[in-house]
């Protein structure tokens, strides 16, 4: 594919202060979009049909070895790079603590592991779960050690009852007063939401990725492509019109990925589960030859010919979500996701109920789990942070 | 023979389109009330935050808005609208009500000033002599008060010229909740504070744009803590009380901090006794 930007990958990261942060172009006149979609099929009981360029039966999901080559995962150490540049401007090299954050699946946790390893900077070690839920402080003691150091997941280092603010309490006392040397903490935005409330974070500077707009999407999702062979043409299945620009006139063409990157309120992260989850292709063709061959041989084929399927389409939260769930979705982004076990120790629920609570949530695809943890899935946080603000619980800044 | 025209003069002709054009503005009218009232109940049940109260302070408005629409239209049918006619009217209206309905016309004009004046609307946690529980409607005569045991409620408007309407809400979605504990005499006190503080923090049901305090008050029989905080949700009042009081209590004891052993009352009375 033709380089059409005059952006080039590393101007796609900006980091800034939490405070600059900035929703992009029609982030709310996306938010009353879902809105509408929710009382029309609230009084519909479904979706409008809307006219489409290319039905969803004509097409089917790529096969993972096919994926892996067009959507590999989202590289963060450009992002650690563009956050050294941003301490060195800022002279914040020396200062006792400063924090990086994103929301969930924004990857603050690979940015601060890649910044470290860029710094020659070791990891503090994780207090284990028991650790944190007895309120035991030995951990502590042993990160005092190291001069420089980063922390990478402080959303690990607690738990939502009294005896499990007790190690992230003292750590962020430490910490703050410069006890500890200087370091990096990444942390997740709706855990740094909390701790912000309960412990006091306003003395520490706070950066995170600037949102990114459609035509850096556009821009970052045609430029991952592993081999310059494999650039797929991509049409959207609403329109038929193209959604990877080739012109850099073309501004039109970004309309598709301004959407997807309001709905994503422009979180990289999120936008790229988007993209990888859309993506099909034609039924007909048989994709998986055309991995099998060598390059050489690639590189003498079209281009060929992706989907995406209206990227809007999500997980829902049903109109009747009750308070069980909703705490439940609440707790599961303060904490950053949560293992089975620890579920009960900070809900006012039995285990029974938050068990069912859990089953129910993850039945509708409105969790998912990761490595253990369960924690709200990507296509429907977008959704969950709607309805938890709309109903006056804390959300994060992001 | 003068009465007679005076009378004539008074009412207009009610000739068979009038009493249509009477009947069809009187179904319109209460299709109408009903329509909202369903309506906007439905709609408010199914929303949350601020929007839910917002909604609910309609259905009274809404209501009073439709029956002095339906007044200003069907009124000048029946009658001339002259003022002579007005003041015989009123006065005719004024006898009837001071003789018999004086109650009930009290309740329905104290409706009128409750649609305007606001002290209650439905979705609001209110007190009138003793009875508290949430408002689920505001009718023409009564508001209807739904109770934490479950008791529907119906007061008359009419207590809204001489009681005490005490609105724990007031149309927001902020009601401060409070958690007793009453400790035994001998503990530290800034550690206990500490604690209860934590237990606020950490509630899932804890609203953070509002404060938490928690006050401490000297007793004779030991120390009475007081956790002031707010829930999400009005509706999570009782939930969010028990949730600090259960999980209070728990750390406490495990703290080592033992509770006051004698009732609050019992103590006094009982210090009272000997010192006398």
């Amino acid at each position: 594919m033709a380089k059409c930007s005059t952006k080039d990958a590393t101007s796609l990261w900006e980091v800034i202060e939490l405070t600059q942060f900035c929703t992009p172009e029609q982030t709310q006149a996306s938010q009353w979009r879902r809105s509408w979609r929710a009382v029309t099929r609230w009084i519909a009981g479904r979706e409008p049909a809307e006219r489409k360029a290319k039905q969803e039966s004509e097409l089917r999901q790529l096969p993972e070895l096919k994926l892996a080559h067009l959507v590999p995962e989202v590289d963060w150490s450009p992002v650690a790079m563009a956050f050294s540049q941003v301490l060195y401007q800022q002279g914040l090299e020396e200062h006792p603590v400063v924090f990086f954050i994103t929301p969930p699946h924004g990857g603050h946790g690979s940015v601060v592991r890649h910044w470290a390893q860029q710094q020659g900077v070791s990891c503090l070690t994780m207090p284990t779960y028991q650790e944190i839920s007895d309120g035991n402080l030995e951990w502590i003691a042993c990160c005092e050690a190291q001069p420089v150091w980063a922390l990478p997941t402080l959303e690990r280092c607690f738990l939502r009852h009294t005896q499990g603010l007790q190690g992230v309490r003292e750590l962020l006392e430490r910490v703050l007063s410069g006890r500890m040397g200087r370091g990096v903490i990444g942390c997740d935005s709706w855990t740094y939401a909390y701790l912000q409330q309960v412990v006091g974070l306003d003395s520490a500077p706070v950066f995170t990725l600037q949102a990114m707009e459609g035509e850096q999407l556009a821009h970052y999702f045609a430029s991952i492509v592993r081999t310059r062979q494999d650039a797929p043409v991509v049409y959207s299945t609403r329109t038929g019109n193209q959604v990877l620009v080739r012109s850099r006139h073309s501004k039109l063409a970004y309309k598709e990925l301004q959407q997807l990157a309001a709905h994503c309120r422009g979180h990289l992260g999120i936008a790229w589960h988007y993209w990888r989850e859309r993506l099909r292709e034609p039924a007909e063709s048989d994709g998986s030859k055309h991995f099998q061959g060598r390059s050489q041989e690639l590189s003498q084929e079209p281009p060929q010919e992706l989907w995406l399927l209206d990227a809007l389409a999500e997980a829902e939260l049903p109109a009747e979500t009750g308070d069980v769930a909703t705490l439940l979705l609440h707790t599961l982004l303060i904490h950053g996701g949560l293992e089975e076990q620890a579920l009960g120790d900070v809900l006012p629920f039995s285990r029974h109920e938050v068990l069912n609570a859990r089953l129910s949530l993850a039945r509708q695809g409105l969790l998912c789990c990761h490595q253990g943890c369960w924690q709200v899935s990507p296509l429907s946080y977008a959704s969950v942070r709607q309805l938890l603000a709309s109903r006056n619980y804390l959300v994060d800044a992001l | 023979m003068d009465d007679k025209e005076q009378y004539a003069r008074l009412f207009n002709d009610i000739d068979s389109e009038a009493l249509i054009t009477l009947g069809v503005i009187l179904v319109i009218s209460v299709l109408l009330i009903i329509a909202s009232q369903r309506g906007l109940n439905w709609l408010a049940n199914r929303l949350h935050g601020p929007m839910r109260f917002r909604v609910f302070a309609l259905v009274p408005l809404t209501r009073l808005l439709v029956l002095i629409t339906t007044l200003a239209i069907a009124v000048p049918i029946v009658i001339e609208p002259s003022l002579r006619n007005m003041i015989t009217l009123l006065g005719a209206i004024g006898l009837a009500i001071g003789f018999a309905l004086k109650d009930y016309v009290s309740s329905l004009i104290a409706g009128v000033v409750s649609a305007v004046e606001l002290p209650y609307r439905p979705g609001d946690w209110i007190e009138i002599e003793g009875t508290y529980g949430e408002v689920k409607h505001v009718g023409m005569r009564t508001v209807e008060i739904q109770t934490p045991d479950d008791d529907l409620v119906a007061v008359p408007h009419l207590k809204l010229w001489d009681s005490a309407i005490h609105n724990a809400n007031n149309g927001g979605s902020s009601l401060q909740c409070v958690a007793s504990f009453y400790l035994h005499p001998e503990h530290e006190a800034e550690k206990v504070r500490k604690i209860l503080r934590d237990v606020a923090l950490t509630s899932a049901y804890l609203k953070f744009d509002r404060p938490v305090i928690v006050v401490a008050e000297e007793k004779p029989w030991g120390t009475h803590y007081r956790i002031r905080a707010y829930p999400v949700d009005p509706r999570q009042q009782f939930l969010f009380v028990t949730d600090l009081t259960v999980r209070g209590k728990q750390v406490l004891s495990d703290s080592g901090v033992k509770p006051a052993l004698l009732l609050p009352d019992t103590a006094f009375y009982a210090r009272n006794a000997v010192t006398e």
